[in-house]
């Protein structure tokens, strides 16, 4: 299946989780499936999604988050789904799209294939994904402070 | 908290920075950290995060930074260019703040030219938002 319809289907299941997705075409795919105020599109710091979702759900038990992770991403921070393992956070689900492929850069092969990702993390959930990007992809457009303190209502909001 | 000038060591430094309302911590040793840490690993209040790497230590505290925490890194200098991408890519343009405290190493010869480089490239970095602790005697 291509990522975007991945994305859509799970996106259309959500409800006041909050999102946090990794950098390059998987944020700007979930913006064109759903923008909602409870995504946080973490575009740079490729590795970091899962990371700043563990520091999420520590400071808000209370609220369901997701990490939306790509394979690349996720073996470039392999040790931090050791470290989700560790703290083994109820509110924290890991999804992994894994299409073997750094896709955002043009399809070059990553070594996911080597790792079983849910054995290393915690509520790990491999998706597996068709290489590729969807054409005329947008940026996402909005000022990266304002969308910040988007999400920072959002978290605000049902806490 | 701006940047301090630099201390001789961290004892009594976390009660310090409770104090001033820190209330998330992440990182990964350094010996010229070890009363901090010693201190930090105490507090039956908050979790004790083993961060395997600096940058994952700082992209947790930027998560529970939009949580509402006020988060502190702590760090030796050897791993402060694992912050670089953090830094210039989550920190600075989504106007996210996070303290951090590094231990600067002065001794042997691995971290002769991260001595030399750490203060300009936080500098470069346009990042004054740290504590410095100098630990001459730290050994490891």
């Amino acid at each position: 299946m291509r990522r975007l319809e991945v994305i859509r289907q799970l996106a259309a299941g959500w409800t006041d989780e909050l999102v946090v997705a990794t950098t390059g075409m998987t944020s700007r795919e979930l913006f064109v499936a759903r923008d909602r105020p409870e995504n946080f599109y973490m575009c740079g710091s490729m590795g970091c999604a899962l990371p700043l979702g563990l520091g999420l759900a520590l400071a808000h038990p209370e609220r369901k988050v997701v990490v939306l992770d790509g394979d690349g991403a996720a073996l470039m921070s392999l040790g931090a789904l050791a470290l989700a393992r560790h703290l083994k956070l109820p509110n924290l689900e890991h999804i992994i799209l894994d299409n073997g492929a750094y896709a955002s850069t043009g399809d070059q092969p990553t070594c996911s294939a080597a790792v079983d990702f849910a054995d290393v993390g915690f509520q790990v959930r491999v998706i597996r994904v068709e290489p590729g990007n969807e054409p005329s992809t947008p940026r996402i457009p909005y000022d990266p402070l304002e969308m910040r303190e988007r999400f920072e209502r959002a978290v605000r909001r049902s806490a | 908290m701006r940047a301090n000038p630099a201390l001789a060591s961290s004892v009594g430094l976390y009660q310090q920075f409770r104090q001033q309302g820190y209330n998330f911590f992440a990182g990964v040793p350094c010996s010229g950290l070890q009363a901090f840490i010693k201190d930090l690993q105490a507090a039956s209040d908050l979790p004790f995060i083993p961060a395997p790497r600096e940058d994952m230590a700082l992209a947790m505290a930027a998560g529970a930074a939009m949580g509402g925490r006020k988060p502190l890194v702590y760090l030796q200098s050897s791993g402060l260019g694992h912050l670089v991408n953090p830094i210039t890519s989550l920190l600075k343009p989504y106007g996210i703040t996070v303290h951090l405290l590094i231990s600067l190493r002065t001794q042997p010869f691995e971290h002769f030219e991260m001595r030399r480089v750490a203060l300009p490239l936080l500098e470069l970095l346009g990042y004054d938002d740290y504590t410095i602790v100098e630990e001459r005697a730290c050994d490891a």
